[in-house]
């Protein structure tokens, strides 16, 4: 047998592991309790730009325009009215004031910084000169009034879809944030103020805002980490009772849990790392995996126990180690090139600590697993789990492995080798099945579509995702994109010949998709110019000359603020920022839109002295899909190579590593079968799911080609009785083990963050299809082409057995020992 | 197009009540800082809030001036604009009138400017503009005296009051004694006096060093509606010009959008001959 090579040296080790006990224990309970002294230290990251790595290009330029320009990302109040005035009526319009006038005194907020209706000024000219005024200084008492801003205000095109809506239903006030750090508290007070709002015809109150994007995110943590991990903590307690039945049998499996979870998330707050939406899920996805090992640990012991019922505690506990240690160091290493694919080939923060911690605590549930759980078997006296010994008692009816020192024969058990019989006796329907979800799947991934807009990370009826909506519709939208125009010299952007340049860039931008409207100094010039010659409609052109411009600007300065036009044009009117504001923020509609972009500026707005290059949201949001698409691919082949070079290396045979895949290949194939079925897309959070699918499905392969080795090596006589053996003994274990996992990423169901939902179903079916397909397909396979180096255990034992017959003729009775 | 928004009394109340005695400038030296017997027989001995703004306002400043200003504004990230005017006061009977001309850049050249301001509260300032590129004066009307003028830190107000103190704008208490650039200097601090007047002015509170010997504000530091210290104003440069004390040097600094502004005053003359015709309409489009 493979194991019995390594057997000097590796059951020295586990003589030594359970030489003391509890000195082992105490180190462990002191190394878990030492990172875990960590913990408190965990910090929460849950703003957008976390899933972008800080030093990319687009991150990197994005914060200097954000800079240059002075822009921030505002708190946006919609107020909507949908009655036949829209919310130019004298209550609407007083409550415009009222939300003003309050939220520039709640803390945080820049009271300087507040845009609305109550605030705006209106330039218009008037036969002796220029007028500028603000639209109403105390609201309107009549409707006759009401219409008349409602006059001034759309004959002013700039504000059209920014500060008024379509048909005049909604206004929106946006306020600046002292400090972008504080959003989720403005944005919670917000909240407040606007449920306070004193409604008096009817106007809905909407909030939203990147400020309300962190709010919302920042709540979905702590609600999920207040939830999750306590219901995967109790699931799992429950069906380790299930399994076992007794005290061993949930104490130890949650010891290892516990050093897990208090090495990695330990150690994660000890890198300093923040806890983001995505690595939140990782507590819940470790209990589920960690536990693993020791329910497959305790199985065998089990097994050995009714194999040896009067041997001691110690010797059990280093024969279940032998025999055990293998597969369990199979798995998880399986497990951890899963993860390591994410790690890999993920360029952003939140995936790769993800990819990265889960590993660490793989590992550590590995090492505990060989180390303290073996220590603990000895501490405890050796009794039969009750589970097992009332499956025994179920089956006192004779049976033709009764005797074989079987591991009881429940009706679980006999349903088990019944299904055994049926997959070994029909082999070709099981890979016609299988055989079928691939192609299922292949169909699947035609139809998979990469696409994400950032409000996807809310759930439907949220608030903030009301607000989007309502403002998608009613107004110019809330996704942006920036253009900025960068020239040679101060004052350059005087210059009719450029100014025109970008009006035409404008008029192309306004061509594309979603595209609803584009700001820039060049509207406001216009405007400008048609104020001064007598609001003349005619009038609102661009100024002939470099001189009448830079007079406008001087002009203007006469009443505005010294930073009014920063966020179009910086200070010597060298750069200029263009905006275009999208209602529409999805990647497949980014993508448009920037390629667009980017040929226009390329083949028809470059010049030696003016340039233009993209920023903003959309531009972030597009290289952050483009990275996690390009990323998701090479996750996968990360996973399905390391994965199957470790099982390859491991079994010591290629053909044993390509057969360990073949479950794992059919639930990759169905989860993406499923994500094209339901349109579930491939984002953030699902992109994961089929790296991390194939690291944990495959140990399901791996413990079934294991045992079935085991199985042809010693006790079956034939592949049929060894496929048959397969269910009771390691199906059991196996099926515990999927169960554990099954619900680690199924409690994620139960999240507040959309994409974590998708992530934890699409895994938890992913693992259904991989311990379904270990148990049908895989003996299937097998049963049809044996592979040699299975045939070659029949072979050995067959002459083993030779041998033991001819002994016993002899009259040695002892049979060869198992290792 | 973001402008300053008003806010009404509760939120400047709050704020008084916050700032008050703590947000009080490292350079005060308070009167009282003694023994409560001292203190009271120095607050005596001080010149009280109202005394100080009369003596003030009482200081000459000659019937008029003509000067070269020279506006130099920079902004958080050190990007700078500079223009160079001629610019020149009278008063008149019932109002002040400043004409500024402005010479560089080249851009704005002849571009000028005109502004009546009353004495009288009920009468509406006015102001026009005369753009060279349109060959048209404009009335520019609506400007609120807490407004920004012509993009610089200085209020119209600031500019209007040209180194004097409104009468009425302010409930004025005298601090104690302090020193700004070397001169004794009354700490006066300055609370507008009714709501209506904070919200025009945008401010909530001023601290303001008066020369003792005098009488020109040497510095003033000026909170916002919200209690938040808003900016700083710097009289430098102090000389006598025709035996009238003339500030040369004038700085604010926005505190909270970094923006800076100086003007610098040169070939100031008080008793260059100053023809009534050049404060009119036509006068701008005429240039100089």
């Amino acid at each position: 047998m493979i194991i019995e090579m390594g057997k000097s040296r590796t059951w020295r080790f586990f003589e030594a592991v359970t030489a003391c006990p509890k000195t082992v224990l105490v180190v462990v309970a002191i190394v878990t309790i030492a990172t875990a002294s960590f913990l408190p230290r965990l910090t929460k990251d849950t703003s957008a730009d976390a899933f972008m790595p800080a030093e990319h290009p687009a991150v990197v330029y994005r914060d200097k325009v954000k800079e240059t320009f002075g822009l921030k990302d505002p708190l946006v109040v919609a107020v909507v009215n949908s009655g036949p005035n829209g919310v130019f009526n004298p209550e609407s319009l007083k409550l415009v004031k009222w939300l003003s006038e309050q939220i520039a005194d709640l803390p945080g907020i820049d009271a300087d910084r507040i845009t609305s209706l109550a605030t705006e000024k209106n330039i218009i000219g008037v036969p002796e000169g220029l007028q500028v005024e603000p639209f109403f200084v105390d609201p309107p008492e009549t409707q006759a009034e009401a219409d008349a801003i409602r006059e001034a205000v759309e004959a002013f095109p700039l504000y059209h879809g920014n500060l008024i809506g379509e048909n005049g239903q909604a206004t929106l006030i946006a306020a600046e944030l002292l400090d972008e750090e504080q959003s989720q508290e403005a944005y919670r007070l917000m909240r407040a103020l606007v449920d306070s709002a004193p409604i008096a015809n009817g106007e809905e109150i909407h909030v939203a805002g990147q400020g309300g994007v962190m709010g919302y995110l920042g709540k979905y943590v702590d609600t999920d980490a207040q939830r999750l991990t306590p219901l995967a903590a109790v699931i799992i307690v429950f069906i380790l009772y299930i399994c076992y039945r007794n005290l061993r049998g949930v104490v130890l499996p949650l010891l290892v849990v516990g050093g897990t979870l208090g090495v990695a998330m330990g150690a994660m707050a000890a890198a300093g790392k923040p806890i983001y939406t995505i690595t939140n899920a990782l507590p819940v996805v470790l209990i589920g995996i960690a536990v693993a090992d020791s329910i497959h640990i305790l199985g065998q012991y089990y097994d050995e126990l009714s194999l040896r019922p009067k041997a001691q505690a110690r010797e059990l506990a280093v024969r279940t180690m032998m025999a055990m240690w293998r597969p369990v160091t199979i798995t998880s290493l399986t497990t951890i090139a899963g993860f390591t694919g994410i790690y890999l080939s993920s360029s952003m923060p939140p995936m790769k600590d993800f990819g990265l911690f889960a590993s660490l605590g793989i590992a550590t549930a590995w090492m505990l697993s060989l180390v303290a759980v073996p220590a603990g078997l000895t501490l405890v006296k050796p009794r039969m789990s009750p589970a097992l010994r009332a499956a025994r008692r179920i089956s006192k009816s004779p049976d033709r492995s009764a005797g074989n020192g079987e591991t009881g024969q429940s009706r679980g058990a006999l349903l088990g080798r019944r299904v055994g019989r049926a997959v070994a006796e029909n082999p070709k329907s099981v890979l016609t099945l299988g055989g079928m979800v691939i192609a299922a799947g292949v169909i699947g991934l035609s139809q998979l579509r990469a696409d994400e807009a950032p409000i996807d990370n809310f759930q439907f009826d949220e608030p903030i995702a009301v607000a989007d909506r309502i403002i998608n519709k009613l107004m110019n939208g809330t996704t942006s994109l920036d253009v900025v125009i960068e020239t040679r010299e101060p004052e350059a952007l005087f210059e009719p010949e450029r100014l025109r340049r970008i009006e035409a860039l404008q008029r192309h931008i306004e061509t594309l998709p979603s595209v609803r409207s584009t700001v820039s100094i060049v509207d406001y010039l216009k405007q400008m110019n048609q104020a001064l010659f007598d609001n003349d409609p005619e009038a609102h052109v661009l100024p002939e000359t470099a001189d009448q411009v830079a007079q406008y600007f001087l002009l203007y300065s006469m009443s505005g603020d010294p930073t009014d036009f920063q966020e179009e044009v910086d200070y010597d009117y060298r750069l200029a920022n263009l905006r275009v504001t999208l209602n529409n923020g999805l990647y497949s509609n980014e993508a448009k839109v920037i390629a667009a972009l980017e040929d226009y500026i390329g083949t028809r707005f470059n010049s030696d002295d003016m340039t233009a290059r993209l920023s903003g949201h959309v531009t972030v949001h597009y290289n952050w899909m483009n990275q996690l698409l390009s990323g998701h691919l090479v996750s996968v082949l990360i996973s399905l190579i390391a994965v199957w070079v470790m099982s390859s290396l491991t079994f010591r045979s290629a053909i044993a590593g390509t057969l360990t895949l073949l479950p794992v290949a059919i639930s990759v194939f169905l989860v993406y079968a499923l994500m094209g079925a339901t349109g579930i897309r491939l984002a953030i959070g699902t992109s994961m799911s089929a790296a991390i699918a194939i690291g944990i499905g495959v140990d399901f392969a791996v413990h079934a080609l294991d045992r079935l080795i085991l199985l042809a090596g010693d006790r079956a006589k034939s592949l049929d009785e060894a496929i048959e053996d397969l269910f009771p003994t390691t199906g059991r274990a196996l099926l515990f083990n999927f169960l554990t996992v099954f619900f680690g990423f199924g409690v994620l169901v139960s999240s507040q963050v959309p994409g974590l939902i998708r992530f934890g179903s699409l895994v938890a079916v992913a693992v259904s299809a991989s311990f379904i397909a270990s148990m049908t397909v895989l003996p299937a396979l097998v049963k049809l082409l044996p592979p040699s180096f299975l045939t070659e255990q029949f072979r050995i034992a067959q002459a083993s057995r030779d041998i033991s017959v001819r002994w016993e003729r002899l009259g040695i009775s002892e049979a060869p020992d198992r290792a | 197009m973001k402008t300053l928004t008003r806010r009404p009394m509760i939120g400047l109340l709050a704020a008084t009540l916050l700032t008050g005695g703590l947000a009080q400038a490292a350079w005060v030296t308070p009167a009282h800082s003694a023994t409560p017997e001292t203190a009271a027989a120095d607050a005596q001995a001080l010149p009280s809030g109202d005394e100080i703004a009369a003596r003030i306002n009482a200081r000459d400043d000659g019937n008029s001036v003509a000067r070269s200003m020279t506006m130099e504004l920079v902004d958080k990230r050190g990007k700078k604009r500079t223009r160079k005017t001629r610019s020149f006061r009278k008063y008149f009977e019932t109002e002040k009138r400043i004409a500024i001309f402005f010479e560089k850049p080249r851009n704005v050249r002849d571009t000028a400017f005109l502004t009546f301001d009353y004495v009288e509260d009920g009468e509406e300032d006015a102001q026009w503009l005369y753009l060279p590129a349109l060959r048209r004066v404009r009335r520019i009307s609506g400007s609120d005296r807490g407004d920004y003028f012509m993009g610089t830190d200085f209020t119209y107000d600031d500019i209007r009051q040209d180194t004097k103190v409104s009468r009425s704008d302010y409930k004025r208490t005298t601090l104690g004694m302090s020193e700004v650039d070397g001169r004794a200097c009354y700490v006066m601090e300055g609370i507008p006096a009714s709501e209506e007047i904070a919200e025009e002015l945008g401010y909530s509170r001023t601290l303001s060093c008066v020369d003792a010997e005098i009488w020109m504000v040497l510095k003033s530091e000026i909170w916002d509606l919200q209690g938040q210290k808003l900016k700083t104003i710097h009289t430098r440069d102090i000389r006598q010009v025709q035996g009238i004390w003339t500030a040369h040097l004038l700085e604010a600094e926005n505190h909270k959008t970094g923006h800076k502004t100086t003007f610098v005053m040169s070939d100031v003359d008080y008793l260059a001959e100053l023809n009534d015709e050049l404060f009119t309409r036509s006068a701008l489009k005429r240039g100089l």
